[in-house]
């Protein structure tokens, strides 16, 4: 029986999430709108909408995750509502102070906020800290639910077992679910580049409030910014895997999914590999170490194709000719996964040396980031918000709606994305506030763009309103 | 026993900090790299009128920026450069314009201070006034400040590389050895420097530890803070471990 306090501020996580989700594509579609001439904003004006709509995105979308994995772990282990609670205030601290750096204080660097740009793009001196305690508070509620998530699970599984090695051994005795074995390598992950975060906010807080006496490695900066962003960027959307791991066989009727030898070993090549990907950002910093650079290929490679192999394996496995149960929540996930295969292959397509040449900091990294969260994360964590949503209702959804919701996000989210793509390959630079002439299809490429991912935004109205209304419902419901 | 820990450690970490803290202000060698020159006409020392730009169109130019009066870094500047240069033998394409900044030097006073670096008839080396040395000076980011207490400029010991086409390549702020000056003679001959190191900048955290004499990077401690994250993590797993079934043992 799941506790009636998680269901509540599960609840509460998904009202938020939603509510942060329609704001921050406001924002992007302001971009693109500005980008494509058809709107005139100043470039501090554009470069703070991109800053604030990358950080809210991925913290709304990292935070979607861990409130799903929590609620679902719940079936497995007991975990913390406290965490959970502090995590969610926290959250919403740390987005205040971030808009504040960001709206008021006009911080506009970026989500990556790329030394030295913090201690340069900002209107008023204060925002620059602001912004980076901003981090911080976000940082530390974040560490604390993992940490207690981690908890929870080692109280039950030994170390062995929660990374489910004993399936590297014939007949294993013991079984871990596939769902703790993710949520462990993926929370692991989190952990890492959350200590990669409080190690450069360190070094950022002794530059700046040094003065100017203690100047930091630039190099050393942007690994670890990478460290950090690159990791939970792609952590996040391993949450998002482990609730389907856990409930698309469930939603689907079919039995549930099991740990097998190589899904252990995927999972666990995963573990090290994603915490080494980040060094293809580097690629075109010629100071760093050429190792670390081929590191940075291979690991991009084996962080990806075997977690996606397995994940596409079970999927394809459970719905080959067989009768499916399907809802709008198990469509959502398998939509889902494959954006995420697709934004995933364009992904190791610009980490490939070469390739990255062409590539880097063109259109085509918003374009292979944005599908497979998009098109991918958003989808299974909207997926699991319809589930949860209707979990403690009787009520059915109207299958017409669910069916123009449906097309509303995939119509709207694929010529968004094409856009992107076109950009790319015609080299259009990304994080361009105005496209100068040298670039005739960027203000055409913008403002088609900017006009389906209105459709995409119309799409998401649609379920905020009809998840939030029942997620309201549970808030203030009275029952245990 | 965790304060015992912690509190030696953030002495010595903030012992380390003061030592390593030199303030970094006007040692902003990055400064206005890549743009042009001001084009200021100058006179040289044997009365010939000529300007910035036509000198470095004949040989990329090493300005060193000084003033006759000075009691200060002025001489062992000239000094070092002169001596380094003598050393320097692989590439002379390159000519030094010694440049006073001070607007009461006239042509006998550098005249005199080429003699006495014994300079004077050295094809390699000119020295001239301006009377645009303000614009000259901004177009460099060289900021000298008049002190009447000791009525005397202060300012940096600064050399500015100017390459054939008239934008500066590189500086170099203070009394730099000849492998720098090597760097410099390269660069405004449009040689390609992958990295070097700025000077001032504290050097606790780098990746790599430039080494000047060898010219080669070396592993730093920023390689090992890269990776600390992980070290960290895989402890904090092996605590909680610990501390969860300590407690359930308890
Ligand atoms: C329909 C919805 C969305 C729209 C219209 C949109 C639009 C944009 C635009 C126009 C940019 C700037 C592109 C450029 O570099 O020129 C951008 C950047 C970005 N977006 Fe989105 N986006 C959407 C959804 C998302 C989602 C779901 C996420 C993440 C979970 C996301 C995360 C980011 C990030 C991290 C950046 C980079 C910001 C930076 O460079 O500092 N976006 N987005």
């Amino acid at each position: 029986m799941i506790a009636s306090r998680l269901k509540k501020i599960t609840s509460l996580w998904v009202v938020i999430v939603l509510l942060l989700f329609v704001i921050s594509i406001i924002l992007g579609i302001l971009m693109r709108l500005n980008q494509g001439d058809v709107i005139q904003l100043s470039p501090v004006t554009f470069y703070t909408d991109m800053t604030v709509h990358g950080l809210t995105m991925i913290s709304i979308w990292y935070v979607a995750g861990m409130a799903a994995v929590n609620f679902i772990m719940e079936r497995y282990v007991t975990t913390s509502k406290p965490a959970n609670i502090i995590a969610l205030v926290f959250t919403l601290i740390g987005v205040l102070m971030l808009w504040a750096s960001t709206f008021i204080g006009k911080f506009h660097a970026g989500w990556t906020f790329l030394y030295p740009l913090p201690f340069k793009e900002m209107l008023k001196a204060w925002a620059t800290p602001l912004f980076l305690f901003s981090i911080a508070v976000l940082g530390v509620g974040w560490l604390i639910w993992c940490v207690s998530l981690i908890a929870g699970m080692l109280k039950k599984y030994s170390l062995a077992q929660v990374f489910a090695w004993q399936y590297f051994r014939k007949g294993p005795k013991t079984e871990t679910p596939p769902f703790i074995l993710i949520s462990m390598i993926t929370l692991v992950g989190i952990v890492t580049c959350l200590l990669a975060a409080v190690i450069l906010l360190v070094l950022l807080f002794a530059e700046y409030f040094s003065k100017g006496a203690f100047v930091n490695d630039a190099l050393l900066i942007k690994n670890l910014t990478y460290f950090f962003g690159h990791t939970i960027a792609n952590e996040m959307l391993y949450l998002g895997l482990a609730v389907i791991y856990e409930l698309f066989a469930e939603i689907s009727g079919k039995p549930k999914w099991k740990t097998t030898w190589y899904v252990a070993l995927a999972w666990n090549c995963t573990l090290f590999f994603i915490l080494t990907a980040f060094f293809h950002h580097l690629y075109m910093d010629f100071v760093q170490p050429e190792g670390l650079q081929i590191l940075g290929q291979l690991a991009s490679y084996l962080a990806s194709l075997p977690a996606a192999g397995v994940t596409v394996f079970s999927i394809v496995v459970a719905i080959y000719r067989t009768k499916i149960n399907w809802t709008l929540a198990n469509l959502l996930f398998f939509i889902g996964v494959m954006g995420w295969v697709v934004g995933g292959l364009g992904a190791v397509i610009d980490a490939t040396i070469s390739n990255n040449f062409v590539l880097h900091n063109t259109l085509w990294v918003p374009a292979h980031f944005h599908t497979y969260n998009a098109m991918g994360n958003v989808l299974f964590s909207l997926g699991f918000f319809y589930w949860f949503s209707f979990q403690f209702s009787n009520k059915m959804d109207d299958n017409k709606l669910s069916a123009l919701k449906l097309f509303f996000l995939v119509f709207g989210g694929i010529g968004f994305l094409a856009a992107f793509y076109i950009g790319g390959a015609d080299s259009i630079p990304r994080r361009y506030s105005n496209y100068p002439d040298e670039f005739p299809l960027a203000k055409t490429l913008a403002i088609i763009g900017g006009s389906f991912a209105t459709i995409y935004l119309i799409g998401i109205l649609l379920f905020f309103v009809n998840i939030s209304k029942r997620c309201v419902k549970i808030l203030f419901s009275r029952s245990s | 026993m965790c304060k015992n820990l912690i509190l030696p450690f953030i002495l010595i970490a903030f012992c380390k900090f003061t030592v390593y803290c030199q303030p970094t202000s006007g040692w902003q060698e990055e400064v206005n790299i890549y743009k042009q020159i001001y084009n200021a006409p100058i006179t040289l020392i044997n009365g010939e009128q000529t300007s910035i730009d036509k000198l470095a169109e004949k040989k990329p130019v090493i300005i060193a920026l000084v003033y006759t009066r000075c009691t200060g870094i002025c001489s062992p500047l000239l000094l070092q450069l002169k001596e380094s240069l003598q050393l320097n033998k692989n590439n002379n394409n390159y000519t030094v314009l010694v440049v006073s900044f001070d607007s009461r030097d006239l042509i006998p006073d550098m005249r005199q201070m080429a003699h006495l670096f014994n300079l004077n008839n050295n094809s390699h080396w000119n020295f001239a006034i301006t009377d645009s040395i303000n614009r000259l000076i901004s177009s460099i980011g060289f900021k000298p400040v008049w002190n009447n207490t000791i009525k005397q400029f202060d300012h940096d010991a600064l050399l500015v590389g100017v390459n054939s086409q008239g934008y500066i390549s590189k500086k170099l702020v203070g009394l730099r050895n000849e492998k720098e000056l090597e760097l410099m003679i390269g660069s405004i001959n449009n040689v390609y420097t992958p990295t070097y190191r700025l000077p001032g900048q504290n050097t606790l955290f780098s990746c790599f530890n430039y080494n000047p004499i060898t010219g080669k990077n070396k592993p730093g401690m920023g390689l090992l803070l890269i990776a600390l994250p992980a070290i960290l993590s895989i402890l904090l797993l092996v605590v909680i471990n610990k501390f969860v079934h300590r407690k359930e043992e308890v």
